[in-house]
C-alpha cells in the first residue's frame, strides 16, 4: 500500500535524490552560488519581519500583531525596530552571526494585487505583467563573463517541475524535482475544501473524509506536506549547487503563503510556513557545507498583505512586504529599511505597508557585487527600465 | 451562437472541450454533435497500431505453451489464484523487473507480468491517445460507452491481449450501425467468448458430450457440458436487462443455443483472419424454446434469429434508453427521456446513430445542473484537452488509473464500471485527482499560464463564480490551474 502522500507518476519512480542529472567532473570551485527563493501567495512581511517598536504596530494589525520580544511568542529582536517571527529561529541566529540582511518596506515595481500578474512581472524583470518572455535570473547567467561560467553544462537550476519563468531564457538551465512528490499541500487541500463547501456537498464529503483519513486535516493543523516539500528541494539545492560544475544559480519555489484566514493561533498556516522556511534555509546552509561562505540566498514574495487583519483572522493582498539576503558572502546582521510607518495616512492606497525599495535594487545587488555580473548588462537586458532602482551597495562581504 | 449549448455539447455529450472548440461548436452544438454520428472509415491511426484480434487470441496459448503450461492442471491453478491482480500492475514495473536479478527462474505470475504488459500498456495508450485528440468525441464517448455496456475484463488473465482491441474490433464499426450487428459481433469476438466461458460450453447432448475422447486431454475437465455464463449476461446485461421477465430457464436455453460459439485452438488458422469458430459437434442439437418462441434446429443460425430477436425486444429498447440516459443525462435518469430514446431505437429497427440523435434532441440533456461526475478515465481525457497535452504513456496511465479506482480494461465484473457517481466519488478516489491536478498543474503551469484563460475555454459559461474567485485567489499559476482541475465545474458535467 502507498503512502497516500507519495506521487509515484510512471515506472521506476526513484524516490530521494536519486535521478540527478549527470555532471561532468572538472577543477575545483572557486566562485560564488546564488539561491532564489520564491515565496508565491505573498508573505506577510509584517508578521514575518514584525516592526514591534512602531508606536503604530500593534493597534494597526490588531488580531495579528506578533507580540514584543521577551513575550510569550514574542518576536526575536533584531535592533529597537525590527524582530523576526518566532518561528524564524535558525535565521534569527544566523543575524545574529552577521549572515543576514532583513529588507523591509520592499517591493517589485507592480502596485496592483494579482498573484498571477505580479509573480509573472517579479519573475520577468521587466516593469509590466507579462512585459517580457523570459526571466530576469536567466538573462543574468546569459550575460556572465565567461571565466565564470566555463566548464559549467547548466548555469542554473530550478527546483520545480516546470521552468519557472525567472530562469526561462538563453542560458542553458535545468530543473529538478523528486520523483515521489509529497501530496497536495495542505493550503490547497483547504482551498479546494472551501470551494467544494461552497459548489458541491457531496465532493466536500469525499474530500473531508479524506483529509481526515491522511491526517492532513484540511490544512488546518497538522504540517503540511508542502513544508516538508520545501526542505527537500533546500537539501536538493545544496548538492546540485555543491556538485563539480554544477550550476552556480537555484531557485526553488515555496507555496502557500496566501493567508486570507487562519493566520494566528496554535499550529496556523503562516507560522507552519516559517518554520518550513526556517528549515529549509537551515538545509541549504548545512548541505553546502564550506561553499555556504560563498553563497548569497534572496528570498522574496510577489508582494505583501493588508496592515489590518481581515474577516477571518487572515489579511488580504496587499503591497510591500519584507525580503530576506543571507548567506556567508553576505555582510549581514542589519536591517535595511526607510521604514514609512503604520500610521493610516502612510499607507499606501490607505492600507498597506507603503514601498520604499525595490526589490530590483536587492537583485541587481546580488548580480553585480555577488555573481560578478556586468552592471550595464544589468540596467539594460536584465531589468530594462530600470532606472528608478539602482543598486543596493555594500551588501557583501569582500571576496 | 449560444456558448451555454456549445458547453454542454463539449463536456456532457464529449470528452471536454480543448482550447478554442466551444467557439467552434457554437455555432450549431446539436449540428455538431450528430455531424459526429456517421460511422468512421478506419480506426483511428493509434488503434489502427495495436495488432489484430486473431493474433492477440493466440497470445495467452502461446504463453501457456512457452512455459510448457498447457497440460500442467496445478500451474494453472496457481495462476488463477492471482488472477485480480497479475503482478505489480499498478506501479508500472512489470516490463522493467522481469527477473529478480540472480538468474532464478521466474513465477508463473511473473512471467506472465513479463509477457502481456507491454501490449497491455501499448493498448492503454492508444485508446487514451485516440480519446485525448478525437475530433469526434462523441463518437468517441458513445464507443466507450457501448464497450463498457459489452464489457470484458483483464480481471480474467486469459484476455488481458484481448481487452484492448475489443472496442476497436466490435464497438467503433457499429457505434453508429445497428445494435443486433454490435451484439453478434461481441458474441463472436473470442474476448467475448473467453470472458464469459462460452468457448468451452458445450450442449449437454452434443455429440461432443458424448465422445470427450475427441477432446485433447487438457480440455477434457474444462469441457463437460453447459456453461451459462454467456447466455445469463446477455439477458441481464446485454439485451433485456435484470428483472425484465426472463427466466432462469430462459437463461438455460439461450446457453444452449449459442453452444458450439467457440474459437479456434492453437494450431488452426482461422479462415480470414476470423478466430470465432462455430463448432457444430457442441452445439446443443434441436428446436430450443425462448421467451415463448420456438427456435429451430438450425447449427449457428439458430443463435443468429435468436440474437436478432433479443435484440429488437421492447425491454432492450428500454434497457439500453435507460443506460444511455444514464450515461448522458443523470444518474436517475428522466423518465421522459427514457422513453424517448426508446422509441427512437424502436422506431429505428435498433438503428444506434439514430438512438443518439435522440439523446441530443432530449431536452433534459440540455437543461443545466452538472450532476454526472467524470469517471477516472474521462477524467484524465478531459484534463490533458483542456490544457492541449502533455501525453501520458501507457504505465503513466496504468497507475493513475488503477490509484483512481479505475484500471483500463480492467472492470470488476461483466457488468463494466459503475455509471453512477457512487461509483466514483469515495473520499480516496478523490483524494487521488486532488494528487494529480496538483502534480499535473506544477508540471504544467509555469508563470505565464493563466488558469483563468484555460477554465474560461475548457467551460465557457460553466465556469461558475465560485470556481472563477477561488482560481483568481490562488497563491499561484500552478495553485488556479489545480484548484480548476477539481472544481466541481470541471469534474462534473
Amino acid at each position: 500500500m502507498l503512502d497516500r502522500r507519495q506521487w509515484l507518476l510512471g515506472a521506476g519512480a526513484a524516490t530521494g535524490l536519486a535521478g540527478l542529472p549527470r555532471i561532468a567532473f572538472a577543477a575545483a570551485e572557486t566562485d560564488r552560488r546564488l539561491v532564489v527563493v520564491m515565496l508565491r501567495g505573498a508573505m506577510d512581511g509584517l508578521s514575518a519581519a514584525p516592526p514591534f517598536g512602531d508606536p503604530d504596530y500593534e493597534s494597526a494589525r490588531t488580531g495579528l500583531a506578533i507580540a514584543r520580544p521577551g513575550a510569550a511568542g514574542g518576536a526575536l529582536p533584531l535592533d529597537a525596530t525590527f524582530g523576526l517571527n518566532p518561528a524564524l529561529e535558525r535565521v534569527a541566529a544566523r543575524y545574529a552571526a552577521k549572515e543576514v540582511i532583513v529588507f523591509h518596506a520592499i517591493a517589485s515595481p507592480y502596485r496592483d494585487r494579482s498573484h498571477f500578474d505580479g509573480q509573472n512581472l517579479l519573475e520577468n524583470g521587466s516593469t509590466t505583467p507579462y512585459g517580457l518572455a523570459d526571466g530576469w535570473l536567466n538573462r543574468a547567467l546569459a550575460g556572465l563573463p565567461g571565466s565564470s561560467v566555463a566548464g559549467r553544462p547548466e548555469l542554473g537550476i530550478a527546483l520545480a517541475p516546470a521552468m519557472p519563468l525567472m530562469l526561462r531564457g538563453p542560458a542553458p538551465v535545468t530543473s529538478w524535482s523528486p520523483s515521489v512528490l509529497p501530496g497536495p499541500s495542505a493550503d490547497f487541500v483547504a482551498r479546494a475544501s472551501r470551494l467544494y463547501a461552497a459548489t458541491d456537498p457531496r465532493l466536500a464529503g469525499a474530500l473531508s473524509a479524506a483529509a481526515e483519513a491522511n491526517g492532513a486535516a484540511g490544512g488546518m493543523g497538522a504540517p503540511g506536506a508542502g513544508g516538508d516539500a520545501f526542505v527537500t528541494l533546500m537539501s536538493a539545492a545544496a548538492k546540485f549547487l555543491s556538485a563539480p560544475n554544477g550550476p552556480c544559480v537555484a531557485m526553488v519555489d515555496s507555496t502557500g503563503w496566501d493567508t486570507h484566514a487562519n493566520q494566528v493561533g496554535p499550529y496556523n498556516v503562516l507560522t507552519r510556513n516559517l518554520m518550513a522556511l526556517d528549515q529549509g534555509l537551515d538545509a541549504l546552509a548545512v548541505g553546502l557545507g564550506p561553499l555556504w561562505s560563498r553563497t548569497a540566498v534572496l528570498v522574496m514574495s510577489e508582494f505583501g498583505r493588508t496592515v489590518a487583519m481581515n474577516g477571518t483572522a487572515g489579511s488580504d493582498h496587499g503591497t510591500a512586504s519584507a525580503a530576506f539576503l543571507l548567506g556567508g558572502a553576505v555582510a549581514g546582521g542589519r536591517v535595511l529599511a526607510d521604514w514609512p510607518g503604520l500610521k493610516p495616512a502612510n499607507l499606501f492606497a490607505g492600507r498597506d505597508l507603503r514601498p520604499t525599495s525595490d526589490l530590483r535594487s536587492a537583485m541587481k545587488a546580488a548580480l553585480r557585487d555577488h555573481l560578478g555580473a556586468d552592471p550595464a548588462h544589468i540596467d539594460r537586458v536584465v531589468f530594462p527600465g530600470s532606472g528608478e532602482a539602482k543598486s543596493f551597495d555594500g551588501l557583501f562581504r569582500q571576496a | 451562437m449560444s456558448l451555454d449549448q456549445a458547453a454542454i455539447a463539449a463536456n456532457r455529450f464529449g470528452l471536454g472541450a480543448r482550447p478554442g472548440e466551444l467557439k467552434t461548436i457554437a455555432g450549431d452544438p446539436r449540428g455538431w454533435l450528430k455531424a459526429q454520428l456517421q460511422p468512421e472509415a478506419s480506426p483511428p491511426p493509434p488503434l489502427q497500431a495495436l495488432p489484430t484480434t486473431a493474433a492477440a487470441a493466440g497470445e495467452f496459448v502461446k504463453w501457456l505453451v512457452a512455459l510448457g503450461l498447457t497440460g500442467r492442471q496445478g500451474d494453472l491453478a496457481k495462476l488463477y489464484q492471482n488472477r485480480d491482480r497479475p503482478g505489480d500492475a499498478s506501479g508500472g514495473q512489470m516490463a522493467a523487473a522481469p527477473t529478480d536479478g540472480g538468474g532464478q527462474p521466474l513465477s508463473v505470475e511473473q512471467s506472465y507480468v513479463k509477457y502481456f504488459s507491454p501490449g497491455y500498456a501499448d493498448g492503454v495508450e492508444a485508446r487514451f491517445l485516440t480519446a485525448t485528440t478525437s475530433q469526434r468525441p462523441f463518437f468517441d464517448r458513445l464507443s466507450r460507452f457501448w464497450a463498457n455496456h459489452f464489457t470484458i475484463s483483464a480481471a480474467k488473465p486469459e484476455i488481458i491481449a484481448l481487452a484492448p482491441l475489443f472496442e476497436r474490433d466490435v464497438v467503433r464499426p457499429h457505434v453508429c450501425g445497428r445494435f443486433e450487428d454490435m451484439l453478434l459481433a461481441s458474441c463472436r469476438h473470442p474476448g467475448m467468448l473467453m470472458y464469459l466461458d462460452n468457448y468451452l460450453s458445450i450442449g449437454p447432448n452434443s455429440p461432443l458430450a458424448h465422445h470427450p475422447e475427441y477432446l485433447p486431454a487438457f480440455l477434457r475437465d474444462r469441457m463437460k457440458g453447459l456453461n451459462e455464463n454467456l447466455g445469463r449476461e446477455l439477458l441481464e446485461l446485454h439485451t433485456l436487462g435484470v428483472r425484465s421477465g426472463y427466466t432462469q430457464a430462459d437463461v438455460t436455453t439461450l446457453a444452449k443455443i449459442i453452444t458450439g460459439w467457440s474459437i479456434y485452438g492453437p494450431g488452426q488458422t482461422p479462415p480470414n483472419g476470423d478466430v470465432f469458430h462455430y463448432i457444430d459437434f457442441a452445439h446443443e442439437p434441436g428446436p430450443q424454446t425462448l421467451l415463448g418462441k420456438t427456435y429451430p434446429a438450425a447449427g449457428e443460425a439458430q443463435g443468429r434469429s435468436a440474437l436478432k430477436d433479443l435484440a429488437h425486444h421492447p425491454a432492450t429498447a428500454t434497457h439500453l434508453a435507460t443506460k444511455l440516459a444514464r450515461h448522458f443525462i443523470a444518474d436517475d435518469p428522466p423518465p421522459a427521456a427514457v422513453a424517448r430514446i426508446a422509441a427512437a431505437y424502436t422506431a429505428s429497427g435498433g438503428d444506434l446513430a439514430a438512438t443518439a440523435a435522440a439523446i441530443v434532441d432530449s431536452p433534459e440533456a440540455w437543461a443545466a445542473p452538472k450532476v454526472k461526475l467524470k469517471t477516472p478515465d474521462d477524467y484524465l481525457v478531459s484534463t490533458v484537452r483542456a490544457l492541449d497535452g502533455p501525453p501520458l504513456k501507457g504505465f503513466q496511465l496504468i497507475a493513475l488509473l488503477d490509484r483512481m479506482g479505475q484500471r483500463p480494461f480492467w472492470a470488476p465484473g461483466p457488468d463494466g464500471w459503475p455509471d453512477i457517481q457512487d461509483g466514483w466519488i469515495g473520499a480516496d478516489a478523490i483524494w487521488k485527482r486532488l494528487e494529480w491536478a496538483s502534480r499535473l498543474s506544477q508540471d504544467r503551469a509555469a508563470a505565464d499560464v493563466d488558469p483563468l484563460t484555460i477554465a474560461q475555454s475548457a467551460l465557457g459559461p460553466e465556469l461558475s463564480p465560485a470556481t472563477a474567485s477561488a482560481i483568481r485567489a490562488a497563491d499561484s499559476p500552478a495553485q488556479g490551474l489545480a484548484l480548476f482541475l477539481v472544481s466541481a465545474d470541471f469534474q462534473r458535467r
